[in-house]
C-alpha cells in the first residue's frame, strides 16, 4: 500500500477515501502549559503552589510518548497541602457566603465573558487530557448558575448554603460533571475544594484559574490533585462540609466505606458505569434510531453503556441497517491496552453462548484498537449485557411488546438514562413515565443541557445534578441541626443490629393490672413479630405500659413484600385521590385526639397541654401534606433547543423510616405524610424508646382507606431493624434518626445496592425539645418533600 | 420488478422523525475531507459526477453546443496532466436540457466524436401540470431524438393527496415509455410538504421502477437541502435492503460550490457507502458547480486562485 505522502490523486480517486484529518497543533495550551513549565501545582488560596518534596505523577497527553516534551506532572498533595487547602476554603466561604447574590452572579456572569477568552486553549488542553469538553457547553452552564446565584434569596429563601464543599471527580468521567457540580455549588455561595481525576487535572487547573481571573475571592476555589488517598484525607478533613462523588460505581463504593461515620453527608453520581437501554419500537424511525445507536454506541469518550433493545419485528430492518451503515468503520482507540483483552472476554464469551457479530471490519491483531461491534441475539443473562465491557461493543436484545421493552428496559441494576424511539406521542409518553431512570430521551439521546436535571436511580447515584433541583444538594434548611462532626467508631459492620434482644420479665409484677400487648402493622394487618418475642414498652418512670412486638428480619421482609404489592397502585391513584384518603387519615386521628394525647403524655411524661399541643400539630401536618398532595407538581424547563422537555417528580417506591425519640407522634405523621403524598410506601419504625403512640396509631391507620402495605409499623430494636433495612434492596432510601453508630453503619452499608440515604443523628439531647418538628421552617417541609421523590427528565426534541 | 397494491403498506408504514433528520444532516456537514490531493481528488470524482444542465427559456444550439463541448473537457487539460489525471477519462457524467434540444445536443457530441449521454428533461418539466398523454409523448419524443436519459417529474397532485397507487401507475407508465433509457424521477421536494411524503414519494418512485431518485428541477424555491437528501438516500436503502436493488440519487438545484459538491459526496459516503460514489448512482444536477470546482483544483495545482476568463466557459 503506498504511504500516505505518496497516495496520488488517482489512488484517491479510486478508493475515495478521506484522508487523515489535520492533526491540531494545540498551540495555545502548550503555550500555557510552559509557561506552568509542563510541572502543574495545586491550586490553593488563589494561585498555583508548587510545595517541594512532593510525589509526582506523570500525566501523558493524548498524542502519546512520542511528544514526551510536553506531557504533564501533577503534585501529589500531602496531608499539610489538604489542611492549607481546607483553612484556604472556609475563609474563602467567610468571604463568598457574606457578598450579596448579585455580587455573586456578577462574578459568574464575567466568568462566562472570560472563559470565552480562553475558549481556544481549554479545548485544546481538553482534548491533550483526552477529556473533550465543548467550551460553549461551560459557557452555557456558567449563564444558567449566574441566573440562580442571582435568584437565591428571592426564589429560595430559609437555606444556607452548607459550607466546604469537596467535590471528587474520578478520571473516567467527562470533564463536563466536574462543573455540573462545581457551578451550582458557587451559585449557592458554597467554597469548593475539586478533586478532580488526576487525567483532566490540567483543565481544571486552567478552569480555577480563569475563576480567578473573573474575580473569584481566594480560597472559593481550590484545586487538589493526588491519588486515591488523597479523596479520604480532604473528606475528613475538619473543614468539609459535604462531599459529593462523580466516577465509578467501584470508586464511589470504597470513597462510601471509607467516609463512613466522620459525619459528611456524601451522595454520589454513578453514571460512569450505567448501563442504559436504547429501545427502538416498531413506530420508530428506524432509520434515525439506528444513526442515533452508532453515534451513541461506538464513539471513543462515551458518556454511558448501552443496550440496545429492538422490537422483534423490525430485527431485521435494524440488523441489515446496522450492517449497512457499519460497513467501513474504522477501529475506535480504547482507554487502555488493558481494556482489550477485557473486550475479547467479553466477545468470546458471547459468541460462545450464540451470538453473532456484526463488526466493521476483523480486530487488528494487537493494540488498543477494536472495531465496533454489535453483539446480536444475546439474552439478558450474558454478562456482556449486565455489566459490558468498555468498548465499543453493543449487545442487541429483542423484545415482543411495548410492555416487554419497557420491562426490559427496567431490568437492571441501573436507572442512570434510556433512549426510545417512537413517532408514536402516546407510546413515547407512557413508555418514559414507566422507565424507572433519571432521564429520557425520546427519538434522541445524550442530550445535556443545565436545565435539565440528571438523577441517577438505584445503583446509578443518590443525587442529582443540573436545573433548579440540583442545587438543593448544596444547601441545607436554615433552622434544622446539621450532622456533627465525628470521628468513626470501631464497628464490626457484621454484626451490627444482629445481637439477639433480651426480653426481661420485670420485676415488682403487678398482677391487678396487666398491660396490653400490643401487635405490630404488616401489610394492613396487626401481626405478631415473626420470631414470636416481644419486647417491653416502658414509662419514663419504668412503669410497664405496654408489651410490644419485637420485629426483625422477617417482619421487614413480609413488610417489604406487601408494600411492593400495592405501592403501584397507590402511584396509580391520583393524586387528589391519595390528598383525600390523607384527610380522612387526619380526620380520624382529629376523633381520636385524647387517646392519642394520653398515649403521648403517658410515653414521654410531658405535660397534658403539650401532649394537646403535638396531637393538634399533628393534626395540621398531616393536613398539609394532603393539601400538598395535589399541588406539587411537575417542572417545564425552558431549553435552548426546540422541543418539549419536562422534569417530573416521581416516587421513590419503598421507603424504610426509622424515626426519631422527640415528639413521636409528630415525627410519625410528618414524615409518613411526606412519603406517601408522594405515593411511596413506608416501613416505619418507631422510636425504640417511645413506641407507644406509633402503636396507638396503627388503630387510626386501620380504619383509614390508605391500601393495607402503604404503611407498615413494625417495632422493636432500633438497631435490629435498621441493620434489615439496610439489607433489603427492594428499600429504595433510608431516613434515619438514631446514633451515630447506627448513620456510620448505614454509611458503610447502604452504597451497595445504593439507597437514598438522609441521616440524622439525635445523640446529643435536643436543647429545644424538638422545635424544628414543631415549628419547622418552610424549607424542612420542602427538604422532606424533596426526599420523597426522585426527578426524572424527558426530553423530546422536535424540529 | 413488478410491485403488487399490497407492497403499498410498505409506502403507507413509513416514519421520518424531521428532528433527528435535521441533526443527522448537521453531522454530515461536520465530516470533513483532507485537504491537498484528498479535496482534489473528491473534487475530479464530483466532476464526473455532474449532469451539467442548462434549462432556459433563451437555450439554443449554440449555447447547447458550448455546454456539450465544456461537458466533455470540464478542466483545463494542462491542470488534469499536471495531476495524472489527463487519461483517465474525466468528464461530466451527461449533459442535462430541455427536450426540444436534445437533437442539438445530440449533435454537438457526435461532432465532437464524444459518448457523453444526453439526458433530457421530460413529463411537463417543472410543474408536470399537464395531460398524462402529452406528458408519455413527450417522453417518447426525447427518447426519439436520442436521449438516453430522461428527467421526469412526478405528478405533485397525486403525492399531496395521497393517491399512491395512482403515483406509482403513472411513473410505470414513463418507464415504459422510456424503454432503454434511464429514468431519473424527480420529487420536487420542496413541494411535497413533510420528510415523509418525501419518502414515501421516494419509494413508490423507485418501486415503479426508477433507476435515479432527483430532489428537485430546481424551480422550486427549496430545493437540494442536505436533510430532504438524507430522507431519500434513507429510502434508497431501504430499497436496497428489501429488494438487492440498487437505486442512484441525483440532488439538483441551488448546488453551486465545491464546497457543497464535498459534502454532497461525504454524505452519500456516509449514508449508503463506497459503491454510491461514481456517477453510475449518483448524480449532480448543476450548472454553475463546475466552474467553482475547477477554481478550486486550479488552485490545488497552481497555489493561486485563478480569475474566471482563465477557465474557459460552458
Amino acid at each position: 500500500m503506498a504511504s500516505v505522502a505518496s497516495k496520488t490523486v488517482y489512488d484517491i480517486f479510486q478508493s475515495m477515501e478521506y484522508g487523515a484529518s489535520a492533526s491540531t497543533t494545540a498551540t495555545a495550551a502548550r503555550t500555557w502549559l510552559e509557561q506552568h513549565s509542563q510541572s502543574l501545582g495545586l491550586f490553593v488560596d488563589g494561585g498555583f503552589v508548587r510545595p517541594v518534596d512532593r510525589q509526582t505523577l506523570r500525566v501523558t497527553d493524548s498524542t502519546g510518548e512520542s511528544h514526551n516534551s510536553c506531557s504533564m506532572i501533577c503534585i501529589c498533595a500531602k496531608e499539610e497541602d489538604v489542611s492549607a487547602c481546607g483553612v484556604s476554603a472556609s475563609a474563602g466561604f467567610k468571604a463568598w457566603s457574606e457578598l450579596s447574590a448579585h455580587r455573586r452572579a456578577k462574578v459568574l456572569l464575567r466568568l462566562a465573558n472570560t472563559l470565552q477568552r480562553y475558549s481556544q486553549c481549554m479545548s485544546e488542553l481538553c482534548v491533550l487530557s483526552e477529556c473533550p469538553c465543548s467550551s460553549s457547553a461551560l459557557v452555557r452552564l456558567a449563564h444558567y448558575y449566574a441566573g440562580w446565584a442571582q435568584l437565591r434569596d428571592t426564589l429560595m429563601p430559609n437555606w444556607t448554603p452548607r459550607g466546604v464543599v469537596a467535590i471528587v471527580v474520578s478520571a473516567d468521567c467527562q470533564f463536563y460533571s466536574i462543573w455540573l457540580k462545581v457551578l451550582p455549588a458557587l451559585a449557592m455561595g458554597n467554597a469548593v475544594i475539586v478533586v478532580p481525576g488526576v487525567k483532566m487535572a490540567a483543565p481544571a487547573l486552567l478552569l480555577a484559574q480563569v475563576f480567578m481571573e473573573a474575580g473569584l475571592p481566594a480560597g472559593v476555589l481550590n484545586v487538589v490533585t493526588g491519588d486515591c488517598a488523597l479523596v479520604a484525607r480532604v473528606a475528613q478533613s475538619i473543614h468539609t462540609s459535604y462531599l459529593t462523588f462523580c466516577g465509578s460505581k467501584q470508586d464511589g463504593e470504597l470513597l462510601a466505606k471509607q467516609l463512613a461515620g466522620w459525619g459528611v453527608p456524601t451522595s454520589l453520581s454513578l453514571s460512569v458505569s450505567a448501563v442504559c437501554p436504547f429501545i427502538i419500537f416498531e413506530s420508530a424511525d428506524i432509520d434515525s434510531a439506528v444513526d442515533g445507536v452508532i453515534e451513541a454506541a461506538f464513539k471513543k469518550n462515551k458518556d454511558w453503556q448501552w443496550v440496545l433493545c429492538v422490537q422483534e419485528s423490525m430485527w431485521d430492518s435494524v440488523v441489515g441497517r446496522l450492517k449497512l451503515r457499519m460497513t467501513g468503520m474504522k477501529c475506535v482507540p480504547l482507554a487502555s491496552e488493558a481494556h482489550r483483552s477485557l473486550v475479547e472476554t467479553a466477545v468470546q464469551q458471547a459468541v460462545q453462548q450464540g451470538a453473532t457479530l456484526i463488526q466493521s471490519c476483523p480486530p487488528p491483531s494487537t493494540g488498543g484498537l477494536y472495531p465496533p461491534t454489535v453483539l446480536c441475539g444475546l439474552a439478558p443473562p450474558c454478562s456482556a449485557v449486565t455489566t459490558p465491557p468498555p468498548g465499543p461493543l453493543l449487545p442487541l436484545l429483542s423484545f415482543r411488546s411495548v410492555v416487554e421493552g419497557v420491562t426490559l428496559g427496567n431490568h437492571s441494576p441501573h436507572g442512570q438514562a434510556a433512549s426510545i424511539w417512537t413517532e408514536d406521542l402516546t407510546l413515547a409518553l407512557e413508555t418514559a413515565r414507566s422507565l424507572k431512570v433519571g432521564s429520557v430521551w425520546v427519538n434522541s439521546h445524550s442530550v445535556t443541557d443545565p436545565s435539565l436535571p440528571q438523577s441517577g436511580r438505584r445503583d446509578s447515584g443518590n443525587c442529582t445534578n443540573g436545573g433548579k433541583e440540583g442545587l438543593y444538594q448544596f444547601l441545607c434548611p436554615s433552622l434544622t441541626p446539621r450532622m456533627p462532626r465525628s470521628t468513626p467508631r470501631s464497628l464490626d459492620y457484621s454484626a451490627f443490629g444482629t445481637a439477639a434482644s433480651t426480653f426481661m420479665v420485670p420485676e415488682g409484677f403487678d398482677p391487678s393490672s396487666v398491660p396490653r400487648s400490643c401487635s405490630q402493622f404488616i401489610g394492613g394487618k396487626l401481626c405478631k413479630a415473626d420470631s414470636g418475642c416481644i419486647r417491653v414498652v416502658s414509662s419514663p418512670g419504668g412503669a410497664v405500659l405496654a408489651y410490644c412486638a419485637d420485629g426483625g428480619r422477617k417482619d421487614i421482609r413480609n413488610a417489604v413484600e406487601a408494600a411492593l404489592k400495592v405501592q403501584p397502585g397507590w402511584l396509580r391513584k391520583s393524586s387528589a385521590a391519595r390528598a383525600q384518603s390523607l384527610y380522612a387519615l387526619a380526620d380520624s386521628l382529629d376523633k381520636r385526639r385524647r387517646d392519642m394525647a394520653a398515649s403521648i403524655q403517658a410515653q414521654t411524661g410531658i405535660s397534658m397541654d403539650e401532649a394537646n399541643e403535638e396531637v393538634e400539630l399533628s393534626i395540621s401536618r398531616l393536613s398539609d401534606w394532603a393539601a400538598r398532595c395535589d399541588k406539587q407538581s411537575g417542572v417545564v424547563p425552558p431549553l435552548p433547543q426546540t422541543g418539549s422537555a419536562f422534569l417530573i417528580p416521581e416516587a421513590l417506591g419503598v421507603v424504610g423510616i426509622v424515626l426519631p425519640d422527640t415528639r413521636p407522634l409528630l415525627c410519625l405523621v410528618s414524615l409518613l405524610g411526606a412519603a406517601v403524598a408522594m405515593g411511596n410506601a413506608v416501613i416505619m419504625v418507631p422510636s425504640e424508646k417511645h413506641p407507644l403512640p406509633a402503636i396507638d396509631f396503627i388503630q387510626i391507620l386501620q380504619v383509614s382507606d390508605i391500601p393495607g402495605g402503604v404503611v407498615s409499623i413494625i417495632t422493636g430494636g432500633r438497631d435490629q431493624l435498621t441493620q434489615a433495612l439496610a439489607n433489603h434492596s427492594e428499600i429504595q432510601a433510608i431516613w434515619y434518626w438514631g446514633s451515630v453508630e447506627g448513620c456510620q453503619f448505614l454509611q458503610y452499608t447502604c452504597c451497595s445496592p445504593l439507597k437514598r440515604m438522609w441521616l440524622h443523628c439525635e445523640e446529643e439531647v435536643d436543647e429545644e425539645g424538638g422545635r424544628y418538628w414543631t415549628h419547622p421552617s418552610p424549607s424542612f417541609e420542602e427538604e422532606m418533600w424533596r426526599e420523597a421523590v426522585v426527578w426524572k427528565s424527558v426530553w423530546i426534541p422536535t424540529a | 420488478m413488478l410491485f403488487s397494491f399490497s407492497d403499498l403498506e410498505w409506502v403507507s408504514k413509513a416514519r421520518v422523525n424531521t428532528q433527528a433528520v435535521l441533526k443527522r444532516a448537521q453531522q454530515v456537514q461536520g465530516r470533513k475531507v483532507a485537504k491537498k490531493q484528498w479535496q482534489a481528488a473528491w473534487l475530479l470524482k464530483a466532476v464526473t459526477c455532474i449532469d451539467l444542465t442548462t434549462l432556459s427559456g433563451d437555450d439554443t444550439p449554440s449555447n447547447v453546443h458550448r455546454l456539450c463541448m465544456k461537458a466533455s473537457q470540464p478542466v483545463r487539460r494542462d491542470l488534469l496532466k499536471n495531476m495524472d489525471m489527463h487519461d483517465k477519462g474525466i468528464t461530466t457524467a451527461a449533459v442535462c436540457v430541455y427536450p426540444s434540444r436534445v437533437a442539438d445536443a445530440v449533435k454537438s457530441l457526435k461532432a465532437a466524436n464524444s459518448s457523453l449521454p444526453v439526458a433530457s428533461v421530460a413529463t411537463g418539466f417543472p410543474a408536470g401540470q399537464t395531460p398524462l398523454k402529452t406528458r408519455l409523448d413527450e417522453v417518447r419524443m426525447a427518447v426519439q431524438d436520442g436521449a438516453t436519459e430522461i428527467d421526469i417529474v412526478i405528478n405533485r397532485t397525486l403525492a399531496l393527496t395521497g393517491q399512491w397507487a395512482a403515483l406509482y401507475d403513472e411513473v410505470r407508465q414513463f418507464r415504459e415509455v422510456c424503454g432503454e433509457a434511464h429514468m431519473k424521477t424527480i420529487l420536487a421536494v420542496g413541494e411535497l410538504g413533510t420528510f415523509t411524503n418525501v419518502y414515501k414519494a421516494s419509494l413508490v418512485s423507485m418501486m415503479a421502477g426508477s433507476d435515479f431518485i432527483k430532489t428537485s428541477t430546481g424551480k422550486e424555491s427549496v430545493n437540494a437541502t442536505y436533510p430532504v437528501a438524507i430522507v431519500m438516500v434513507r429510502a434508497i436503502r431501504d430499497y436496497y435492503l428489501r429488494t438487492g436493488h440498487k437505486v442512484g440519487f441525483k440532488p439538483a438545484g441551488g448546488i453551486r460550490t465545491a464546497q457543497e459538491a464535498l459534502v454532497w459526496l461525504v454524505l452519500m459516503k456516509e449514508e449508503l457507502g463506497d459503491d454510491w460514489l461514481t456517477p453510475t448512482l449518483f448524480r449532480l444536477g448543476a450548472s454553475s458547480l463546475l466552474a467553482d470546482i475547477e477554481r478550486q483544483i486550479y488552485h490545488y495545482v497552481t497555489g493561486c486562485y485563478a480569475a474566471y476568463y482563465e477557465l474557459p466557459m460552458a
